[in-house]
């Protein structure tokens, strides 16, 4: 564990000292802060549609942030040739890849709960209200979700040599899930075999993201969502981010270095 | 004298992914042993199959066949290189690191403690002559000091065995004359080393033993001054004659 | 993702928009959605539509049906009913029916439940998505006519109301339903019926003028307009007027009994001495 939390560490270090976490930070507060200050119809407590506007942002953000960080990790190890000192030391490819995992999952993390506190900032200060736990639930749900989506960038970077190509075909792969994901299944009724059953086999083998988005549920206060049922989407994103890891260390275990 | 390394009849295929294209061949039958403290020069033109050699060294590339031990372990368990430094050619170190920092990630892996670690990271510095700017960012370093930080990563875990790929590639003379020190201190100091090089007279002055590679075979292997003394010419001509380099009348 | 990168999208950005923000300038003026037309093109009326569902969505508080689940046989939301005044859709409706496992733990996370936004807090949430609806398609007077309907009937601003509306009819001038929206405003908010009268009138001239020739034309607004106008005249005592209205609502009217029946109540007011 030592050995991937010191990779895990150096991937943080290189997101708090590049320009891209700060970039959408500042967008963020930008848009956020115009959004807010426009006049609609000279009432200032309308809330909700800046919860919207900055929610929408930060899970751009946070998508923006998860797939570049770790679309970039593997080409940039092996364009560098970091990689070569790195494995020549006692790590191991699975360590290597735990440890890049990790730092892009921790980085994410980091970046998610300076955007949550923004978003309780201006939520609190317009609305006057304060559920904690509320947020705390919607930023850990969105943290698992990009656990996932990780996981499944990091095997893209092992399949697609460009980093670029990894990155568009991951976002494209995540905003996908988010927005259909939970109507394939009403799609597969709607066609004929054997696309229906391939439909629905596609609606339960890939991993439902949009579980994770319950943004509808904090902009319109709709209340906690059962503790049970937060640790079971924890699990769910346990268990796919550990499907991705494995497919990643399956194609990078014996895959030659040269 | 105990074997360091010992590589016995390695061969190693590059398969090509076009269809049609036959596999490489970049190392055939390769047996080689060197010694506890010796400096060990690895020789031979582009394409010979040194890098390959060490790739499979360093469990970057598996073997077709043969094997490949060092300190009697297999290279392709990790443990294999607990006590090994290795210096890959030109690489560009993560750039948004300080010197001291890259040491501290690299000092992490090899699970050194904390206290040992600053006393090493001190001691590495020094011997590379970073010390003055080991808090400065590795984006700012000139190629050679770039090249010394590689050189001080592959010292920290205090290695018995270092493994350097051209590690004078690219420098300057000073810089070459610079890394030939420290290798030469490291020999004084008990390390054996292994490295690759095409600057043969570099090899001459620190081997104490050379092999010559030339399409992936042994062309010869021995104490520089027996070659030497053998081919009744310098370490350039029997290189040249070796590889079948015929110089244009 | 290198930094340089987004700074050379702004900048180029910028300088196409820029050059093409001239251009629209040096071309005379404009109607407020033309800035909008020329950094999204016709797209822009796809956006108002996605903001006008956003609306409803928010009427539902963030619980609305997707395209794939279900679409209302008439094409029109369920907060554009609530503001014609005929909201027919069940609020008792039961949970839907969940086809799967994945399905029912989904529900956790999302909104369930028909429930409507209601009372002055929230009411007011869904008026920046027809602010920025109408922004985008100026065209769009459904926009105009809800949000005035939810400013004026349950936030008691008719001021703003009556300004979106303006807003509106500067945008839409033949709109009859703006109109409409606007003579409710005049009669029944301030209770002005000169002005009110004059602009349902201009309602029904408009409504004859677009619609009257069409071979399907959009009587339900004929219908309101007219009941509007006979129920102000009736009010102001106006019966001769209120009758003629009536009369003419009773021959679109899909229940024409129950007309007559006001008809009849006019009849015997007027037969009343005075």
């Amino acid at each position: 564990m030592n050995t991937v939390w010191s990779l895990a560490k150096v991937v943080v270090l290189e997101m708090v000292r590049r320009k891209d976490f700060y970039v959408l930070f500042i967008l963020t507060v930008l848009l956020t802060g115009t959004a807010g200050s426009v006049n609609l119809f000279n009432d200032r407590s309308i809330v909700r549609y800046l919860k919207e506007i900055c929610l929408l942002l930060i899970w751009l953000s946070g998508l923006i942030i998860a797939i570049t960080c770790t679309a970039r990790q593997i080409p940039a190890e092996r364009e560098h040739r970091t990689i070569f000192p790195l494995l020549a030391k006692p790590v191991t490819r699975g360590q290597f890849l735990l440890g890049k995992f990790l730092g892009c999952w921790v980085a994410t993390g980091m970046a998610l709960v300076l955007f949550y506190l923004l978003f309780g900032l201006v939520s609190g200060s317009r609305d006057h209200q304060w559920p904690v736990l509320n947020y705390l639930q919607a930023a850990w749900l969105h943290w698992m979700m990009l656990g996932i989506v990780i996981a499944f960038t990091l095997l893209g970077s092992i399949v697609f040599a460009a980093p670029s190509s990894n990155g568009t075909i991951s976002f494209a792969c995540a905003a996908g899930m988010l927005l259909l994901g939970r109507h394939l299944n009403k799609v597969a009724l709607s066609v004929a075999e054997p696309l229906q059953s391939l439909l629905y086999t596609a609606y339960f083998i890939l991993p439902h993201l949009e579980l994770f988005d319950v943004r509808e549920l904090i902009i319109h206060d709709a209340g906690l969502i059962r503790w049970d049922m937060v640790t079971l989407a924890t699990l769910y994103a346990a268990a796919y981010g550990a499907f991705f890891l494995f497919g990643a260390w399956l194609a990078f275990r014996r895959r030659p270095l040269n | 004298m105990d074997a360091t390394l010992s590589i016995e009849k390695l061969r190693v295929e590059y398969r090509s992914r076009d269809l049609g294209e036959a596999t490489k061949v970049a190392v055939d039958g390769l047996s080689l042993h060197v010694g506890q403290g010796e400096v060990f020069g690895f020789l031979g033109p582009n394409g010979a199959g040194k890098t390959s050699t060490m790739n499979v060294l360093l469990g970057f590339v598996p073997p077709a066949s043969g094997t490949a031990h060092i300190f009697g372990v297999d290279v392709i368990e990790p443990i294999a290189r607990q006590r090994i430094g290795y210096l890959p050619e030109q690489t560009y170190y993560y750039k948004f690191l300080t010197a001291e920092e890259l040491l501290r990630f690299y000092a992490g892996i090899f699970r050194i403690p904390k206290a040992e670690t600053e006393r090493r990271i001190d001691a590495v510095l020094k011997l590379v002559e970073l010390d003055h700017a080991r808090k400065r960012q590795i984006k700012t370093y000139s190629k050679g000091m770039q090249q010394r930080a590689g050189l001080a990563q592959a010292l920290i875990n205090n290695p018995d065995l270092l493994i350097l790929d051209e590690p004078t590639s690219g420098l300057d003379p000073i810089g070459r004359m610079k890394v030939r020190e420290i290798i030469q201190r490291l020999k004084g100091e008990g390390k054996t080393v292994f490295f690759s090089s095409h600057e043969l007279g570099e090899v001459e002055t620190v081997c104490d033993r050379v092999a010559i590679l030339h399409q992936g075979q042994l062309k010869t292997e021995g104490r520089v001054s027996d070659l030497v003394r053998e081919h009744s010419a310098n370490l350039e001509q029997i290189f040249l004659k070796l590889i079948g380099y015929s110089p244009q009348p | 993702m290198n930094p340089v990168l987004p700074l050379a999208l702004a900048l180029a950005t910028a300088v196409a928009a820029g050059g093409r923000l001239l251009l629209w300038q040096q071309s005379g003026p404009q109607d407020s959605g033309s800035l909008l037309t020329l950094l999204l093109g016709e797209s822009r009326r796809a956006f108002a539509d996605q903001m006008f569902l956003k609306a409803d969505g928010y009427y539902h508080m963030g619980n609305y049906p997707s395209v794939f689940d279900l679409a209302l046989p008439d094409g029109k939301t369920h907060m554009a009913k609530e503001s014609e005044g005929h909201d027919q859709h069940g609020h008792s409706q039961p949970l839907p029916h969940h086809r799967d496992w994945l399905e029912a733990f989904g529900h956790h996370f999302r909104p369930t439940g028909h429930r409507h936004l209601d009372g002055i807090r929230d009411g007011r949430e869904i008026l920046p998505w027809l602010r920025l609806s109408a922004e985008l398609d100026p065209h769009r007077v459904d926009s105009y006519t809800v949000a005035a309907y939810w400013l004026r009937e349950r936030l008691n601003r008719v001021p703003d109301a009556e300004a979106f509306l303006r807003e509106g009819l500067r945008a839409n001038p033949d709109s009859y339903e703006i109109l409409f929206e606007l003579g409710r405003l005049y009669a029944e908010n301030n209770r002005d019926v000169p002005r009110a009268r004059a602009v349902l009138e201009l309602a029904i001239n408009k409504w004859i003028h677009r619609e009257a020739a069409k071979p399907a034309p959009d009587t339900p607004s004929y219908r309101l307009i007219l009941g509007q106008l006979a129920t102000l005249e009736e009010q102001a005592g106006n019966l001769d007027r209120a009758l003629a209205h009536y009369t003419r609502l009773k021959h679109f009217s899909p229940q024409p009994d129950a007309v007559q029946k006001r008809i009849d109540e006019v009849l015997t007011k007027m037969a009343r001495p005075k």
